[in-house]
């Protein structure tokens, strides 16, 4: 695992809060549940659910080292769903369906990127914006009415395994090789980096860095769209507004794991830590019963409590 | 400076259309009514932008005025009087933003997350407090910060115009004001210079919770009864509103008025749909729009100014 | 209030053991937020029916209100807990059958309860009409307003089984009555404040307005609200669902009637079904349970708070 990458220095001695959090977490459920927890079917469904998360979060840790944010992905998850299940259901077939999705998330996120890296328009307020856009117009198509009767492809996707690893796994594995590699092996990542690391060197950089900080919003919007293809099977319907929220939960995971708002400073597998603290959390307390309000609370303490424990470094959301 | 005249044609020009458009737009009931209806958002909205202006965010701005105006209805029925129900509104209200003024400047959690973080814990407190209840029913002394007149104007709507007066006079003319736009503008010069910038950031948290303590005592009143939850609608508005309205996410800039106009042509913009009797489907689509407008319009203006 | 109807249901408990008790009878219910008190009363008949025959109960809630993907997440979660029986609602009935079917197919018996979630092997479905209350409170409107006059309709979710059905209710009463026209029907999310504003701007365009239909409580007693502050009081307003809190308005007035969705009854007979089926007995395919119609005439039954009610005698078996 990446233990000593360049770019990122002893990132244990920063112990991030995720890893921390998660160790007590599996402990306490393991420990409390009867064996429940620990059972193989509900490990498949914990993993699955944690898979789905970092399908958002994974790219999601590019954008927040560049010091942005996305929170656009959960509206466009809605909206890439629908494209997804009206080209099934117009006879596109699944590959056809995929790409619309697709295609749906690279519009956005190049309009998301667009406005950021060229219009020099803050991330917060741009995709604010493209989330009302994307939201809006998933509800209008649809007249808030769930997409459904495409057929089963989906569904099979969503629940089918590789061996012993559910398919979304194997998809979040993929994409965690596939993202470390562009991270920490490639001048892209370098350039990623940089443009957190150093404003005004990014202004600098010219039609290179700018293309670079465009790209990662069209990496997230992407990212979000397969995502939402995903989504679509796990219900067997396209909901337009499925998955407003997950863009918090994201950035919880990713800034539980270690990244930072500012600085350029990341740890991507911190993120893989950061989303299954977030998903052993709501899996367990569920798995337990435990009464809903308090699982409100709990939430809340968990953010801020592995952040005081791990990430006591200075800082505002400069974003 | 922020491109406020910009931003109130803007506002006149959505009005002339829609008065164009409808019948009932341009008439002084509605526009009283559009008022009021703007000052639940600008009063959440204006304790938000002191904090922007700081160089901070906050995100528990919808479930501190869920929570304060639960504990607010709790404490009214529990002792029948209207002065304990104000007094735990803004009470709890400030408690929640002095919360996050500490774990933002003291032991020093990023905004985005310490205030992600107290708004669960607000909600869920809500949650565990209201179990499911509503608590309705308030005598006139409270319905009035609603839905009372005063010389023919809404009394939330004198209550709006008074927080953006005395927030104006902070900001712009106290010395604590102008040491906000500092720190939001540059925090380590300003550090150096002297300021304080620890305390001045707890103030802003505290006053931006103190809002959300007024903004539940005005919802109390005008919709007369609390249930956990009551504030989600308004968090994105909020947001939204003081971002139209010119104050800028990086800190250092932005004011009062222009949340004002921003909260002012959100809520127009809906108010415009229901006469339009255009489905609420569309309302985030518009929200969108107006949002990256507002950016596009500012670019622009910065651009022909440099 | 929660803490208050365990102390009676112990009570309950204590007075009447209960008889052919199996080992683990552990019932997971299911519900849609933890803001409505509807489903307040729904879960407290569920504990009181299953404590009366001696089972757990363990509620599953989203934390966010209606929030699909963490309704969804939860039911997969209750897969891994593997309850003896459990009760079931959906935030989307598209959206969470795969997941039910699932949980049913991993053994677990379950009863649909409150909506109808879709077709999926249930054991039996408890439940009322949407469709029917709808169109039942709709019609008292426009017989009171004489069949001649202009409303409005305050509609809940789009896309939701619950809201549709009733919208659908309203509208086949309006053809029924050509002298009734729709003037404006919106959304108003099932929440009052929403229902207040866009009650306060429809109001603007339309100088005369001769009644309104709301589609749940929360949304009729914001209407009532923002009536009241443009002194437009005596527009009669109708709803559906009955919690105290409106119950209690149409006995000062203020709003004419409400087609009675009674969550707590339904929370009372679909546990007593669960755990009458994991007993062995053959329980009804389907319960439709019938809504009053509550008037200021008849209203006395439905004032009494949640805890303080007794669930009706079990339905008898098949």
């Amino acid at each position: 695992m990446p233990m000593a990458e360049r770019a990122l220095p002893a990132p244990f001695r920063r112990a991030p809060g995720a890893a921390v959090a998660l160790v007590v977490l599996v402990a306490i459920f393991a420990a409390s549940s009867g064996g429940r927890f620990l059972s193989v079917g509900n490990l498949v469904s914990l993993s699955s659910q944690v898979a789905l998360l970092l399908l958002v979060a994974l790219p999601m840790t590019f954008v927040v080292l560049t010091e942005g944010l996305d929170l656009s992905v959960g509206a466009l998850m809605g909206l890439a769903g629908v494209v997804a299940a009206t080209a099934m259901l117009g006879g596109w077939g699944v590959p056809g369906a995929l790409l619309a999705a697709l295609g749906t998330g690279l519009v956005l996120g190049a309009v998301n990127g667009a406005l950021i890296a060229w219009g020099g328009m803050p991330a917060f307020v741009v995709t604010l914006g493209t989330m009302g856009l994307a939201e809006g117009l998933a509800l209008a198509v649809t007249d808030g009415e769930p997409v459904s009767g495409f057929g089963d492809a989906p569904r099979l996707a969503w629940q089918a395994m590789i061996g012993p690893v559910p398919l979304p796994v194997a998809v979040a594995a993929a994409l965690y090789a596939l993202l470390h590699l562009l991270l920490y092996r490639t001048p892209f990542g370098a350039h990623v980096v940089a443009v957190g690391g150093n404003r005004e060197a990014l202004r600098l950089a010219g039609i290179r860095g700018r293309a670079v900080h465009a790209a990662v919003y069209v990496l997230s919007a992407s990212c979000a769209a397969l995502a939402a293809f995903l989504l679509v099977g796990r219900t067997n319907a396209a909901h337009p507004t499925v998955a407003l929220g997950v863009e918090f939960d994201a950035i919880v995971a990713v800034v539980l794991g270690g990244t930072s708002f500012e600085r350029g400073q990341g740890w991507l597998f911190g993120t893989v830590l950061g989303a299954a603290a977030i998903g052993v959390l709501r899996n367990g307390l569920n798995v337990l019963a435990v009464d809903p309000s308090l699982q409100v609370v709990a939430v809340g303490l968990l953010a801020i409590l592995a952040l005081v424990a791990g990430n006591r470094r200075g800082g505002r959301a400069r974003t | 400076m922020n491109a406020l005249p910009a931003r109130i044609g803007a506002l006149l020009l959505l009005a002339l259309a829609l008065s164009l458009a409808t019948e009932g737009f341009a008439t002084a009931t509605n526009l009283l009514n559009v008022l009021r209806q703007a000052s639940l958002l600008f009063l959440v909205a204006s304790g938000l932008t002191l904090v922007i202006i700081g160089g901070g965010l906050d995100l528990s701005v919808a479930a501190n005025l869920t929570l304060s105006a639960c504990t607010a209805a709790l404490a009214f029925k529990a002792t029948g009087s209207v002065a304990a129900a104000v007094a735990t509104a803004l009470g709890c209200g400030l408690a929640v933003g002095l919360l996050n003024g500490l774990l933002v400047a003291v032991v020093r959690v990023p905004a985005f997350l310490a205030t992600y973080g107290t708004l669960w814990i607000a909600s869920g407190a809500a949650y565990w407090l209201m179990a499911g209840r509503v608590v309705y029913g308030f005598p006139p002394a409270l319905r009035g910060l609603g839905t009372g007149f005063v010389l023919g104007v809404p009394t939330p709507v004198w209550i709006m115009l008074a927080v953006a007066v005395a927030g104006g006079a902070f900001l712009f003319l106290s010395a604590a004001g102008r040491e906000v736009f500092f720190t939001g503008a540059n925090e380590e010069a300003a550090r150096l210079s002297g300021i304080p910038v620890r305390r001045r950031r707890i103030l802003v948290y505290g006053l931006s919770g103190l809002m959300c303590g007024v903004a539940a005592l005005v919802y109390l009143g005008r919709v007369n009864a609390a249930e956990a939850g009551l504030g989600d609608p308004l968090l994105l508005p909020a947001v939204a509103a003081v971002l139209i309205g010119g104050t800028s996410l990086f800190g250092g800039a932005g004011g009062l008025a222009g949340t004002l106009v921003g909260a002012l042509i959100l809520t127009t913009v809906t108010n415009g749909l229901n006469l339009l009797d255009v489905g609420a489907a569309w309302h985030p689509f518009v929200t969108g729009t107006i949002i990256l407008a507002a950016l596009g319009a500012d670019a622009l203006l910065a651009r022909r100014g440099a | 209030m929660r803490r208050v109807t365990a102390a009676l249901v112990l009570a309950t408990m204590l007075a009447a053991p209960p008889t052919a008790r199996a080992a683990d009878e552990t019932i997971a219910a299911f519900s849609k937020n933890q803001v409505d008190p509807h489903f307040e009363g729904l879960r407290i008949g569920v504990d009181q029916a299953a404590a009366a025959l001696g089972a757990t109960v363990r509620h599953y809630v989203p934390t966010r209100p209606n929030n699909i993907a963490e309704a969804t997440s939860q039911l997969e979660d209750v897969v891994a807990a593997h309850p003896a029986a459990a009760l079931f609602m959906a935030v989307d009935a598209r959206a969470q059958l795969p997941g039910v079917q699932r949980l049913i197919a991993s053994g677990v018996p379950v009863v649909n309860y409150n909506d109808r979630a879709g077709d999926a092997p249930f054991v039996s479905y408890v439940g009322q009409d949407d469709f029917a209350l709808g169109k039942a409170i709709a019609l008292h409107l426009f017989d009171h307003l004489g069949g001649r006059g202009g409303v409005v309709i305050l509609e809940g979710v789009r896309g939701s089984t619950t809201g549709d059905d009733r919208r659908r209710g309203f509208e086949a009463a309006a053809r029924e009555r050509p002298g009734i026209r729709i003037l404006a029907s919106q959304p108003a999310n099932f929440q009052r404040l929403p229902a207040l504003q866009a009650m306060e701007n429809i109001m603007q365009r339309y100088p005369r307005i001769d009644g309104v239909i709301a589609a749940a409580d929360a949304m009729a007693l914001g209407a009532v609200e923002a009536l009241a502050a443009a002194g437009r009081a005596n527009v009669p307003v109708v709803s559906i669902n009955g919690v105290p809190e409106a119950v209690e308005a149409v006995r000062d007035g203020r709003i004419l009637a409400i087609a009675e969705f009674n969550g707590f009854r339904i929370g009372c007979v679909a546990a007593n079904l669960a755990i009458r089926h994991l007993r062995g007995e053959n329980v009804p395919r389907e319960v439709l349970l019938p809504g009053a119609i509550i008037t200021r005439a008849n209203m006395a039954e439905w004032l009494v708070p949640f805890a303080q009610r007794r669930c009706p005698p079990p339905i008898p078996a098949t």
